[in-house]
């Protein structure tokens, strides 16, 4: 009889219906003659009696409801497919965008208005100010008089 | 009876497929079914009622984000309750309370059989009520792995493909841990008892 003596790892899994047919068969004909190993059984299957009895906890209101609401609210979650190189379409698309447009900006600030802010900065180091008034000599004056 | 089990599984994988495609009623008539056993098993878990509601609530929006990733081979309960255990361990381990206790799953037969005491025990005398309060406590003292799988099988009455795959080991630790839970829960009886007797 002891040789086919179920631990309480088997016992457990023939309580639960989890051994195969032919152990389940053995280790209930071993529970019919040893009283030790029957003992151990009840054990587990007052827990188990107990465990049913154990108040049985709700959550006490209707989260269906408040899930449902909450859903209605929130975008709808979206499968995640594997687009391939169409996905990529919009990024290289804005890509090439950016790039001709900071090439455009390029030309435009240091081509056609560049001469501009030379011309200007240079009149710095010109005799005649700004609005043609002179400062220096009096035969500047005499000159335009003369005329 | 497996023929209305598979027309079950088949109505709620329906049920789940139309959530997929954006039908909200759909979602909620799955909730409504799952809301107190979800509810039941992490308030066993994390032992308190605010938090218990609010990891519910959590546990089926992750789910509702997750949808697309559902397949029809995974069982909805399965996987809906691996979700809430996953919630449930990330706030046990941001409290800190979870203690994962090391124990060999592989341990000599005769310290379990040891463990408990094939003698009529005083507990037989004991009323149901004063039993359940004593579970109570047993499964509050118990590490969480060992009272996630007694739940999961007590319970809500999974098999142990179902165990296992609710909570990412195999089958075979799942009937190791089982055992050991369930002698862990009788010593807690036993233990509780004789303290019962000394007061």
């Amino acid at each position: 009889m002891n040789e086919h003596r179920p631990d309480m790892i088997e016992l457990s899994a023939y309580f639960d219906g989890e051994l195969d047919p032919a152990r389940q068969r053995s280790v209930a004909a071993h529970l019919a003659a040893c009283p030790a190993c029957a003992a151990q059984f009840d054990l587990l299957r007052m827990l188990a009696a107990d465990f049913e009895r154990l108040p049985a906890e709700t959550l006490g209101f209707d989260l269906a409801g408040v899930i449902e609401g909450r859903l209605a609210a929130a975008p709808r979650p979206q499968p995640r497919h594997d687009r391939g190189w169409r996905g990529l379409l919009p990024v290289s698309v804005g890509a090439a965008a950016s790039v001709a447009c900071g090439i455009a900006m390029g030309f435009a600030l240091f081509g056609g208005a560049a001469a501009a802010p030379r011309v200007a900065l240079m009149s710095v180091f010109d005799t005649m100010p700004p609005g043609s008034l002179c400062i220096g000599l009096e035969s500047c004056y005499t000159n335009g008089a003369k005329r | 009876m497996e023929c209305m089990i598979s027309r079950t599984d088949d109505a709620e994988a329906e049920l789940v497929v139309r959530a997929q495609a954006g039908d909200h009623r759909a979602f909620a008539l799955l909730v409504g079914r799952y809301q107190d056993p979800v509810f039941r098993f992490v308030l066993r878990m994390c032992g308190i009622r605010d938090e218990a509601m609010d990891l519910t609530q959590d546990t089926f929006l992750k789910a509702y984000r997750a949808l697309p990733a559902w397949r029809p081979e995974a069982r909805f309960r399965t996987w809906l309750f691996q979700i809430a255990h996953n919630a449930t361990l990330d706030v046990l381990r941001r409290r800190q309370r979870v203690e994962f206790v090391p124990f060999a799953e592989d341990a000599p037969e005769g310290a379990i059989l040891e463990a408990t005491d094939p003698a009529p025990t005083p507990e037989q005398a004991l009323a149901d009520r004063q039993r359940i309060v004593l579970l109570e406590r047993a499964l509050r003292e118990l590490p969480a792995e060992q009272r996630e799988v007694l739940l999961l099988r007590e319970v809500e009455d999974m098999s142990y493909a179902e165990i296992a795959a609710t909570l990412g080991i195999g089958e075979g630790t799942v009937k190791s841990r089982l055992a050991r839970a369930r002698v862990a829960a009788l010593a807690h009886y036993r233990g509780h008892a004789g303290e019962n007797r000394d007061e």
